[in-house]
């Protein structure tokens, strides 16, 4: 029963979602595009508490980018301004071939960890970006290749299926590590009792983090910590403090739940404990 | 074919950027980085099949 992490006082992994690949600066003016920007900004969240950064790769006008070379420059930003900080590339991508979503996988040193979309989800009105099951192996392949560890992102339901599929078909190295996303459109629909039935229907042992978009954040957030999980905040997910406040920063978000955190007695992982704890 | 009615620009008059952006002619507003690789049919996107704002622009369901 995941309750009995919180019981223990088992660490929580913070998680700074810096940048995204879907708004930008179009949505909150300070929200960091460029490399430097990127790198600042991880070492604020870090000082804050985070011990992983998720990031993408933009263009100089905001635009998403997957090249090798941009994911570079940003990996160099965040160890030249960090302490000990853990990276975590996105390998998402919507109508994006293959070839060009493993390419953030292939600096050097390779990224720690890397996001894994484990099913479809809709764009828009007439897009879906599909992550079909051979996109998913082709890209776990590779992770598994260069070491590196996959944050399986569970957007739905049926996402956990897959999670199930894929452990059938792979080798996924233990712990298995599920982000569980909650929000609207084709994301699993934001209540308790989804998030509770999501937790106790993991694979045994699997640990999970927890996402809730826009002003579900914070609450799942709080779900998060207090039910044994690990949490995901930052301005890709969620671009406000509260109703009608843009948040200052992801910084800003990540005190808060590390705020929380301390309120309910949980303690934040450090970098090399959330090492530790994901066996990377 | 990028979509007609995308231009880049650096400012609308209210937000303004140190580098020119994606922005809708139908809306006039600055467009979502991810919908901007639909304006310029990247990869295997395409305005004219996955923008609903072209298409309802033109007239399509």
């Amino acid at each position: 029963m995941s309750y009995d992490r919180y019981l223990d006082g088992d660490p929580v992994i913070v998680t700074a979602a810096l940048t995204g690949g879907v708004h930008g600066k179009e949505a909150h003016p300070d929200l960091p595009e460029t490399p430097a920007e990127i790198g600042r900004a991880a070492a604020a969240a870090e000082d804050a508490g985070a011990a992983v950064v998720h990031v993408h790769a933009r263009r100089p006008n905001g635009e998403r980018s997957f090249a090798t070379e941009r994911f570079q420059a940003i990996d160099d930003e965040i160890r030249e301004r960090t302490d000990d900080v853990v990276i975590q590339h996105s390998t998402g991508g919507t109508g994006v071939p293959v070839e060009k979503r493993a390419r953030p996988l292939r600096t050097d040193p390779a990224p720690e960890m890397a996001s894994l979309d484990m099913g479809p989800l809709n764009r828009y009105d007439h897009l879906t970006s599909e992550n079909t099951r051979a996109t998913v192996d082709a890209l776990h392949e590779e992770m598994a290749e260069r070491g590196i560890k996959p944050e399986l992102e569970v957007f739905n339901d049926g996402h956990r299926n897959e999670v199930y599929g894929l452990l059938d078909r792979r080798e996924v190295a233990d712990p298995v590590y599920a982000t569980l996303i909650f929000g609207p459109g084709t994301l699993t629909r934001p209540t308790p009792r989804n998030f509770l039935t999501a937790v106790d229907d993991l694979p045994a042992g699997a640990l999970f983090n927890t996402l809730g978009f826009g002003r579900h954040q914070l609450p799942f957030a709080a779900m998060g910590v207090l039910f044994g999980g690990h949490v995901r905040v930052g301005l890709e997910d969620n671009v406000y403090y509260r109703r009608g406040e843009l948040a200052e920063s992801n910084a800003q978000l990540v005190e808060r739940v590390v705020d929380l955190a301390a309120t309910l007695g949980r303690p934040v992982a450090s970098p090399a404990q959330a090492r530790e704890i994901l066996g990377l | 074919m990028t979509c007609p009615h995308l231009e880049y620009r650096e400012s609308d008059g209210e937000a303004a950027f140190e580098t020119a952006r994606a922005f809708c002619t139908v809306t006039g507003e600055f467009v979502q980085p991810m919908r901007a690789d639909i304006c310029n049919d990247r990869y295997d996107l395409d305005h004219a099949a996955h923008c609903e704002i072209y298409r309802d622009h033109e007239g399509e369901p």
